[in-house]
């Protein structure tokens, strides 16, 4: 490279991403202390550079998992990001569902009478079980068939177990096996879950401190003015009597003390 | 100890779907980077992403291990993205996920970064991604592989099947495009260069 002509564009290109050889790295670096117009074209292409390291992109979860399905031969494949209900074990799930029905019927406050007309029904809202209508007793029948509701669900947890143990599980047993792999993903994005749910939950907390304190503040203003009011009718009332207990005297013709 | 690429291909390739999984768990992130720089789009990044590994999986038999794992999964995923751009017929479009709040954003970011500095590397980030979306997609590709991948020029031009010199001047290209396009936009102090 002459001292007189300016460094090519791709050997330019090379000095600035650091892939030249000592040799040609010492002769360019030479021309850039005598030469400002590749100085500067350097120092250009190296703040655009600089800018590029802002773009990022999104930081987002993407969990790819390879999954293979059961009892292929070559096994079939899917890949599909691991969503967060599929790391919950079956019975734990099954389990989570029982107790959200156990709420759910507690909530609603089901109640089942006999009467004239058959077995009823009713539901009602949180209302207390001993409410408006009085409560007949439950049949031995229907306490039996809740018996055998409950032992129901106790074999169904049981055999879900007894499938997990052994290993029967199918599809989600080979999706079990293969997810080991990645337990130290999912842990992270547990933590990840867990992390931005308390951070929400902070968020929440805060905003609902704050409608708290401006619910308390209003309602402390309404207060004050019906206090002021009750003071306001208060006088009127004694002005009232006052007058009243002097009109009074001056009927009776006694003098004013 | 940390398993390497190699010894992960090796069990995979043997047929230990985990060992695989720990590939897509270490590459993933890379890949999906690459194409939504790329792409511009995050639906079609996961998508070209999903697709990559799947493909990998599919074709891991075939992999005779000549070049290294992940250049590998960049020529899968650089094959897929130009693919994606020639099916759609269209530039790439970059745009911002979806839900993303600024000021949420800052609130992750912690006290050393403040919204005001947030708001303004976003602003940054989008001029870039405005200024890379006008490259044609060689260069795009050329300086995304160097500047975000840190790949040689080597490596650059076995990836673009072209030779060398054709990688240096895409970047120089690409580079100056870049660079008029921040000049344009406000970045007066870029304007320091000799004219190209």
């Amino acid at each position: 490279m002459s001292e007189m002509s300016h460094i090519d564009n791709e050997t330019l290109v090379a000095y600035l991403y650091d892939e030249v050889d000592a040799a040609a790295r010492a002769g360019i670096e030479r021309h850039l202390q005598a030469c400002g117009t590749c100085g500067g074209e350097l120092a250009a292409l190296s703040d655009v550079r600089a800018v590029l390291k802002s773009w990022a992109p999104p930081v987002i979860d993407l969990g790819f998992t390879v999954v293979q399905r059961p009892g292929g031969q070559p096994p079939a494949t899917v890949l599909r990001p691991v969503q967060w209900w599929n790391t919950v074990p079956v019975w734990a799930q099954a389990a989570a569902a029982i107790l959200v029905l156990a709420v759910a019927v507690g909530v609603a406050n089901v109640q089942v009478r006999s009467g004239a007309d058959g077995f009823v029904v009713t539901t009602g809202w949180m209302a207390p079980a001993n409410a408006a209508v009085p409560v007949a007793p439950v049949t031995a029948g229907l306490a039996a068939e809740g018996e055998n509701w409950k032992a129901a669900l106790v074999s169904l947890e049981q055999q879900l177990r007894e499938e997990i143990r052994s290993g029967r599980g199918g599809a989600d047993t080979v999706r079990a096996a293969s997810r080991s792999g990645a337990d130290e993903a999912t842990v992270r994005r547990v933590q990840e879950l867990l992390q931005a749910s308390e951070d929400r939950q902070q968020r929440e907390l805060a905003l609902r401190l704050t409608q708290f304190n401006r619910d308390v503040n209003i309602q402390r203003q309404a207060d004050l003015v019906k206090i002021q009011q009750l003071f306001g009718q208060s006088e009127g009332e004694i002005d009232r009597q006052r007058r009243m207990l002097n009109y009074v005297i001056r009927a009776s013709g006694t003098p004013q003390q | 100890m940390v398993a390497t690429d190699e010894e992960l291909v090796a069990k995979s390739m043997a047929g230990d779907v985990d060992s695989f999984n720990q590939l897509v768990l270490r590459w993933e992130r890379p890949i999906y980077a690459l194409a939504y720089r790329v792409l511009g789009r995050d639906e079609d990044a996961r998508d070209v992403a999903q697709e990559t590994f799947l493909r990998a999986f599919r074709a891991l038999p075939g992999f005779k291990g000549q070049a290294k794992f992940s250049s590998w999964l960049y020529r899968i995923a650089l094959n897929l993205c130009r693919d994606w751009i020639r099916r759609k017929k269209r530039t790439p479009v970059v745009d911002m996920p979806e839900g993303v709040d600024v000021i949420e954003l800052a609130a992750e970011q912690g006290p050393v970064e403040s919204i005001e500095d947030l708001v303004a590397r976003q602003e940054m980030s989008r001029i870039v991604a405005e200024g890379m979306k006008q490259l044609p997609e060689e260069q795009r590709t050329a300086i995304v592989l160097k500047e975000y991948h840190g790949l040689t020029f080597q490596e650059i031009a076995e990836l673009q099947g072209c030779p060398l010199s054709t990688v240096k001047t895409r970047l120089y290209q690409g580079l100056s495009v870049l660079r008029k396009h921040l000049e344009s936009r406000g970045m007066t102090s870029l304007n320091s260069g000799r004219a190209s």
